[in-house]
């Protein structure tokens, strides 16, 4: 049985790097049992864990539960034309609970803290009490300041990219560009290390010619 | 927590020598700890002296509640140096006592017990007063600018390429007769990235319409199909073409993150769309889905607020909207003067955060250049009004 | 009318949550959110999963393009799904874990499932090839910089990185590409992000108030 896994295994991770050379039947098979297989696991996993794990193993009795629940089956009043438009309450409430719990999240984390996190010294003569001196934290501080200021002005709408103001938002978009290719170059050797992973398997697991 | 119930043992049993005595903590105090619901209390207190030895005999400390005079039972079991603990299982209406006995190899030496104290509920939590102000002043500013645009006065707002693309790509897809692709992300409804894709979608969908293209919209959760299903079938009603719409330009793929890649690319090798827009919340999978969409030759317009997915779309794609902008793009598209007060309104907030680190950064340098006291209060202060705990 | 019960549910439920963060009575209220949530989301399945069904079975009835596969999709569909609802072979049978070793699902998931997506990711190596190859034609100054500093971070955490520039003396050892590196990720790298974490945070905020106010409501359908 492990071997006919094996096998399987080895067919459709072959069918699926076949794509790189074209769209092709072997490709288009082991997409079909890709979608088929997870969308059924998922199903499964969240009739599981969401349904019946929130209401038979004896939590049933949170009348807080049944509101979710009548919610949800408003979704399925969908199927019916008559009474279809009740749909939208749900989506109405989760676009609600969505905008209303993500605007604080936000503005707590991607606001607030960053704005706290900049307020660096871009000088010192050494009298400052556990700062350190050092010029290449300056020059770091001073990056980051300008970076993230000039950064912000880029992305200004209602002010046009003239003047001085343009002169800040060109610097501004130079950081981003740093930025991008800083990750760029980050990501690209893991992304190497997933193809090892999956040669290591056909190569070593399947063929059995390493190791 | 997890430690078995036990009563203190009555320490007289050991006082035969070869005991290992430990002084039991000093100045315990427990207080009801503020603005929450009533449901926990903080307990402190100056560890043992001996703990503070070189080589210490005591191996901890284990706190011990007393409900509504009841029989003590103990609650936990801290390492040594611990000096305060949260007992985030009470409730109110009970009064709580404490007392925290130092663990030596020999045995435990009680600290007096604490007064009593009753947890109580704060109906407005203080300490968020800054942060309360901060959002009350930016929404203001939005809402402000909303109702200024309303009474007509001209806002510029700077153009934005890749939205100013949108119709060429739409009429190039018309042109060629192939269709459009949406991916709306594949994160679902509740997160935001997704809900902005949507926004986008009622507009795009509307071009889309008036130019009588074909749109495919595969999507990875079934409540965004749903969504997305009543945003274009409102497109195509307002473009007066309601018999154009069909249920089956939205379909659900799976949630699987990368079936739904692998059916996605499969439909692009298919269909060969001339356009693409990837608008939404995107992972590791972005860089598949914008460099397959290169290769059957589509103008793609992409868009997320994911900081780590933006430069492979920056990479493989014509137009890339950047964090920000997606969530402008919407208000952006409606040309409507309303919308476009609310980019101003955001811009409003972008000014306070440049004005605070430019203060803050001259503040903290000159206190920390020249040692200037009245900087440094200014810095201090800054710092405490944009914290977040 | 059958719009404005939609949007005052969302008035009411979005403000709710904004104040909830102050009112610590109230904190409970985004677990809540969550668990109805998830608990919307499993009914609003039968509807994809119903639509998945629907258009393969349309697929095979009209004989349309590739319509073979849709058999096999539909296929898998059913026997996982049976699989897991009835936790086909399952040790300790309906009471043990959807997923627990031995299980026909869990099965179907390793042998299955997982090589299929392990692939599917890795196929990011060949993508960020290309993508890089595409990316060295750079046509302005903005991309040059991209891959100036995409180069110089991918050799940093490579061994040929640190061999290149071992020559450089260790009172410039900033110069030593490891070095640059770490300093470009730690200050033109972060302002950039903090200047686009900001300028996000502004756009949720913005948006949110935009959907909160009834100003977006489009995903509400037209008033049929």
């Amino acid at each position: 049985m492990e071997h006919f896994a094996l096998w399987l295994g080895a067919f459709l991770t072959l069918g699926i790097l076949s794509f790189l050379y074209k769209d092709n039947a072997w490709y288009k098979l082991s997409e079909a049992v890709f979608v088929g297989i997870s969308a059924g696991f998922w199903f499964a996993t969240l009739f599981w864990d969401n349904l019946v794990g929130k209401f038979w193993d004896g939590k049933g009795e949170e009348p807080m539960l049944w509101v979710g629940a009548a919610l949800g089956l408003l979704m399925l009043f969908r199927l019916l034309p008559k009474v279809g438009w009740l749909s939208r309450w749900p989506l109405a409430f989760i676009v609600g609970a969505t905008s209303g719990l993500w605007l604080m999240n936000y503005l707590a984390s991607n606001i607030m803290s960053q704005v706290q996190a900049t307020i660096l010294p871009v000088f010192s003569s050494g009298f400052g009490a556990g700062f350190d001196a050092d010029l290449a934290t300056i020059v770091g501080n001073l990056v980051i300041f300008v970076g993230t200021f000039t950064g912000l002005v880029y992305f200004f709408f209602s002010k046009e990219h003239k003047g001085v103001f343009g002169g800040a938002a060109r610097v501004g978009i130079f950081f981003i560009m740093i930025t991008f290719g800083a990750s760029f170059g980050y990501t690209v050797m893991s992304r190497m290390s997933l193809l090892i992973g999956r040669i290591d398997f056909l190569l070593g697991d399947w063929l059995g010619m390493i190791g | 927590m997890g430690q078995p119930d036990t009563a203190p043992l009555d320490t007289a049993v050991f006082a035969d020598s070869g005991a290992v005595t430990v002084a039991p903590v000093e100045s315990l105090l427990a207080e009801d700890h503020k603005y929450d619901n009533g449901r926990a209390v903080d307990l402190s207190w100056v560890p043992s002296i001996d703990d503070q030895l070189v080589d210490s005999k005591a191996l901890g400390y284990r706190v011990y509640r007393i409900v509504d005079g009841g029989e003590a039972d103990s609650l936990a079991d801290l390492p040594p140096f611990a000096a305060a603990f949260t007992d985030g299982s009470v409730e109110r209406g009970h009064s709580y006592v404490y007392f925290v006995s130092a663990l030596s190899p020999s045995g435990e030496f009680p600290s007096v017990h604490t007064a009593p104290v009753k947890p109580e509920r704060e109906w407005i939590n203080l300490s968020r007063g800054w942060l309360f102000l901060i959002m009350l002043f930016i929404s203001a500013a939005v809402i402000f600018f909303v109702e200024t645009a309303r009474r007509g006065k001209k806002l510029f707002v700077r153009k934005i390429a890749g939205l100013e693309a949108i119709d060429d790509a739409v009429g190039r897809a018309t042109e060629m007769g192939r269709p459009v692709l949406f991916i709306p992300g594949i994160s679902d409804m509740d997160d935001v990235e997704t809900l902005a894709a949507l926004t986008i979608l009622g507009r795009v969908s509307r071009t889309i319409a008036d130019y009588d293209s074909k749109i495919f919209m595969p999507v990875s959760r079934s409540l965004v199909m749903t969504a997305a299903r009543e945003t274009l079938k409102a497109s195509y009603q307002s473009a007066g073409r309601p018999d154009a719409y069909s249920d089956d330009m939205v379909n659900y793929v799976t949630d699987e993150q990368f079936g739904y890649v692998a059916a996605v690319d499969g439909l692009m090798a298919r269909e060969k769309p001339a356009t693409v827009f990837l608008l939404g919340a995107f992972f590791a999978e972005s860089l598949i889905l914008a460099e397959t969409g290169n290769s059957v030759g589509a103008i793609q317009i992409a868009g997320t607020a994911r900081p780590a997915q933006l430069p492979f779309f920056i990479a493989a794609c014509d137009f890339t909207l950047i964090g920000e902008e997606l969530f402008a793009a919407s208000a952006y598209l409606s040309g409507e003067p309303r919308m476009l007060g609310s980019l101003k309104g955001q811009d409003v907030g972008k000014a306070l955060a440049m004005i605070v680190i430019l203060v803050g950064v001259v503040a903290m340098t000159m206190s920390e250049a020249w040692d200037v006291g009245v900087m440094e209060n200014l810095r201090a202060w800054l710092v405490r009004v944009f914290s977040t705990s | 009318m059958r719009r404005q019960i939609p949007l005052l549910i969302t008035f009411v439920v979005g403000t709710l949550l904004i104040v909830s963060v102050f009112i610590p009575p109230f904190g409970e209220l985004e677990t809540t959110f969550n668990i109805w949530f998830d608990i919307i989301a499993v009914f609003a399945f039968f509807l994809g999963g119903g639509n998945l069904l629907r258009v393969h079975i349309d697929k095979l009835r009209k004989k349309k393009r590739d319509w073979p596969f849709s058999i096999v999709t539909i296929a898998g569909f059913v026997v996982m799904l049976a699989a897991g609802l009835f936790k086909i072979n399952n040790p300790g049978d309906i009471a043990s874990a959807v997923d627990a070793p031995g299980s026909l699902f869990s099965d179907i998931f390793n042998s299955v499932q997982y090589p299929l997506s392990a692939t599917m990711y890795s196929l990011l190596a060949f993508f960020v090839a290309s993508a890089s190859y595409r990316a060295f034609r750079a046509k302005n100054r903005e991309a040059t910089l991209l891959l100036i500093a995409a180069f110089i971070i991918l050799l940093g955490r490579t061994p040929f990185g640190v061999l290149v520039t071992s020559w450089v003396p260790d009172s410039t050892s900033l110069l030593q590409i490891p070095n640059m590196a770490i300093w470009i990720m730690n200050a033109p790298n972060l302002a950039g992000q903090r200047a686009i974490i900001i300028g996000i945070g502004l756009g949720v905020i913005s948006m949110s108030l935009r959907l909160i106010l009834g100003l977006e409501r489009s995903y509400l359908g037209g008033e049929k």
